[in-house]
């Protein structure tokens, strides 16, 4: 049985506990707390991490961790992020500059990277927030030199984010059955 | 940035002289910090380079791992934490006031006693929820 620690990241309010606890199939570790930043619309924020798990039908096992978005904690980003196989970078649409989240991210979790991790970008609330597109996602990227799948999520529908599960694996040779594509 | 935590004034400013008295009358403690669960640092008193905001947001987060991992064993509500170093060590300490979820974190070098700042911590705990 292989293991796959996955990293989920991006700024705060994306949904990365919601994700998180869509998909474990074991009751995910969250560090939730009441949130005081009045600045941020959300009644609970992660300060810690959360962590679920997936089992392929192969029997390997994928981990997720999941970091806070919020900077103050950057501590542990490096932390979390630590021999992780790949990200995914989850992005709120109705930020008042996703593109520039998205470069803060990528640097943070991809660029400084010795081994520049795959990577998959997941974009929420576009249906109320279009602007920016996911071409414009890509754009982004290209002037970074990267290239990585980008969706559209939503992180409350599970299928969505095996998705997102699947498009990493899938940069790494492994789909979601768990069988060598 | 806004925070919004919803203590008093007359409680920041316990808090503020519970947190200088840790630092001036304890032995080694160079940081005493009360943040809010979310790492927003609400009353401090550090000496040296400790950046009471770096030691909130840490505080926070290690306090809600604490917690989790009291909860998957089945240990009851987080209280403290105690971090043993080989130049010091810190304490974290959980406040569950009604209105307002904090914590505190003290940071110590050796020469600091570690059940005492822990005692204190404690008391500077409960000294907070009855403000």
């Amino acid at each position: 049985m292989r293991e796959y620690k996955i990293l989920l990241t991006g700024p705060v309010g994306a949904g990365k506990t919601t994700a998180i606890g869509c998909v474990s199939e074991t009751s995910p570790l969250i560090t939730d707390v009441p949130n005081t930043d009045t600045s941020i619309d959300k009644q609970f924020t992660t300060v810690g991490l959360d962590f679920g798990q997936i089992t392929l039908d192969n029997g390997d096992r994928i981990r997720l961790f999941g970091t806070p978005g919020q900077a103050r904690f950057d501590f542990l980003w490096k932390i979390l992020a630590k021999n992780a196989l790949g990200v995914i970078v989850l992005m709120d649409n109705s930020r008042a500059a996703p593109l520039d989240d998205l470069s803060t991210y990528m640097q943070t979790f991809v660029e400084s990277s010795r081994l520049e991790p795959p990577c998959v970008v997941g974009v929420g609330r576009m249906q109320a927030h279009p602007i920016p597109t996911l071409d414009d996602y890509a754009a982004r990227l290209a002037t970074e030199g990267w290239v990585f799948p980008i969706l559209d999520v939503n992180v409350r529908n599970r299928s969505d984010v095996i998705l997102l599960i699947d498009a990493l694996l899938t940069q790494f040779g492994v789909d979601i059955q768990g069988g060598k594509k | 940035m806004n925070v919004k935590h919803g203590l008093s004034s007359a409680v920041i400013a316990r808090a503020q002289r519970e947190a200088q008295k840790l630092v001036d009358e304890l032995a080694g403690v160079r940081a005493a910090v009360v943040a809010t669960a979310d790492g927003f640092e609400v009353a401090y008193a550090v000496t040296g380079d400790a950046n009471p905001a770096r030691v909130a947001a840490m505080t926070s987060s290690i306090v809600a791992i604490g917690g989790v991992v009291a909860e998957e064993a089945d240990l009851g509500r987080r209280e403290s934490l105690i971090l043993l170093t080989d130049s010091g060590f810190a304490v974290f300490q959980s406040v569950h006031r009604r209105d307002s979820e904090l914590v505190i974190g003290v940071l110590a070098q050796n020469c600091g006693v570690p059940a005492l700042v822990s005692y204190r911590a404690a008391q500077f705990a409960k000294a907070l929820v009855e403000a």
